[in-house]
């Protein structure tokens, strides 16, 4: 068993606990009812994705006065596994929003902002697959993800600058009860767990990428001249 | 000071090739017109319902013809492979890149002359003060971000495609703000507290961003 084989069974057995703690030890809602339970993921994934592309932005400051490749590879990864955990919280809160707004979606600012949140990061994606690999594609990706981290702290205080429908901060205003507020602790860790091995088995997948690409140029450089003293 | 003087030469020189072949400017021109008619389509646009739709129109034409004429701004360069050149003059990377915001800016700031009087008679909304200085102050901050992207995917591959998708969502927050101000001075609501302050405010903040990345965009 590799050391990713093992994170990611270890990041498994977790989110089952998490599961565990969401299910059985957390109460359900008074005025909710059990669809409340996506609060505890819901929020989880919104603060991983708040964390990769942290990731993504440290990445790439680094890279851009560094020119630092292991840094551009830990961007790369935090950016993917960021734009997951970035549809997980839409997918789920819509999932939510149904029962209880009456609709999916509503142009709510902190849920266009996190739209606009995932829009910026798949561009991001986008131009490191057409931008020429190497220097280029990650200083380019870099600028974007500097640029694009702005959105982050507007989506984490929209819902103070501007009047919204989606509830403001509930855990550190303490208006949970102890038991959500465990539950809830418990799923953050083994989500941010989660998100750590995402990223560092991306960054694996990354690093193989570009040994790979390195590979393949001298390849075709000697293949000819192989041929040529076998004939 | 000497970077000042790079960045006018830059912008001067942008400005010139633009008053010879006179190409952007009419097509941008007939362009927010086209968007207006379209417009009058889309919404069924009478006396009641024009100024509640008007700083809609007037945001979308404008953003549309922002990004053409952003990307339209190294795209003589990129032609004649002559960004190289100016490169490797001594001058700074970010006082060239000023020059070509500079001169975008500008081009787009002549096509806002025609949008504006346009929409107010076309759309029989008032012309204000409030609205030309919100479009005018939206104008700095998206000309850089554009000018800042447009750079950026004039060496990439699928260029058109990609100018969208990074510009738009960075160019949000002025047509939020913009947007606010435009509805509150057409009578539309909306338009809570300062947002030329606000917008004041997401200009300093990307110009003094963009005069800190530029160089890496350019050069390579």
């Amino acid at each position: 068993m590799t050391r990713y084989e093992k994170g990611a069974l270890a990041a498994v057995v977790l989110m089952l606990v998490a599961a565990g703690f969401i299910f059985l030890y957390a109460p359900t809602d008074a005025l909710q009812g059990p669809v409340q339970r996506i609060f505890y993921l819901h929020v989880s994934s919104a603060i991983a994705a708040y964390g990769c592309f942290a990731v993504v932005l440290i990445g790439g400051v680094a890279y851009l006065w560094k020119e630092n490749v292991a840094a551009d590879r830990l961007a790369r990864a935090g950016a993917l596994v960021g734009l997951v955990f970035t549809t997980v919280t839409l997918v789920m809160g819509m999932i939510w929003a149904k029962p209880i707004w009456g609709t999916y979606w509503t142009w709510d600012a902190r849920l266009t902002s996190t739209l606009v949140l995932w829009i910026i990061y798949a561009g991001y994606l986008m131009i490191r697959r057409l931008a020429d690999p190497g220097r280029q594609a990650a200083r380019f990706a870099a600028v974007v993800g500097i640029f694009g981290f702005i959105d982050v702290p507007v989506v984490h205080f929209s819902v103070t600058w501007w009047r919204t429908v989606h509830p403001g901060p509930v855990v550190i205003n303490d208006a949970l009860p102890p038991q959500m507020l465990i539950a809830f602790f418990v799923t953050m860790a083994c989500t941010l767990f989660l998100a750590a091995v995402m990223i560092g088995i991306r960054y694996r997948i990354e690093v193989l990428t570009d040994q790979a690409a390195e590979r393949v140029v001298p390849a075709t450089i000697v293949a000819p001249t192989e041929a040529g003293s076998a004939r | 000071m000497r970077s000042v003087a790079v960045a006018l030469a830059v912008a001067r020189k942008d400005l010139t090739s633009e008053w010879r072949t006179r190409e952007l400017v009419p097509a941008l021109a007939q362009f927010v017109v086209l968007a207006l008619v379209i417009a009058n389509f889309g919404f069924q646009i009478d006396s009641r319902n024009a100024p509640a739709i008007a700083p809609g129109v007037l945001w979308m034409a404008l953003v549309f013809a922002g990004l053409v004429a952003f990307g339209r701004a190294f795209a003589a360069e990129r032609e004649q492979s002559s960004l190289e050149a100016l490169l490797m003059t001594p001058a700074s990377p970010a006082a060239i890149f000023a020059g070509k915001a500079l001169a975008a800016a500008l081009l787009l700031v002549l096509c806002e002359a025609v949008l504006l009087p346009a929409l107010a008679l076309f759309f029989s909304v008032p012309l204000s003060f409030d609205v030309v200085s919100a479009v005018l102050l939206a104008t700095v901050g998206m000309a850089v971000l554009g000018c800042l992207f447009a750079a950026m995917v004039a060496r990439v591959r699928a260029r058109e495609l990609l100018l969208p998708l990074l510009t738009l969502p960075l160019w949000i927050p002025f047509i939020v703000f913009g947007g606010q101000a435009v509805q509150a001075a057409m009578g539309g609501g909306g338009g809570t507290g300062n947002t030329s302050g606000l917008l004041i405010d997401l200009d300093i903040l990307f110009v003094v961003l963009t005069s800190l990345v530029a160089r890496f965009v350019l050069d390579d």
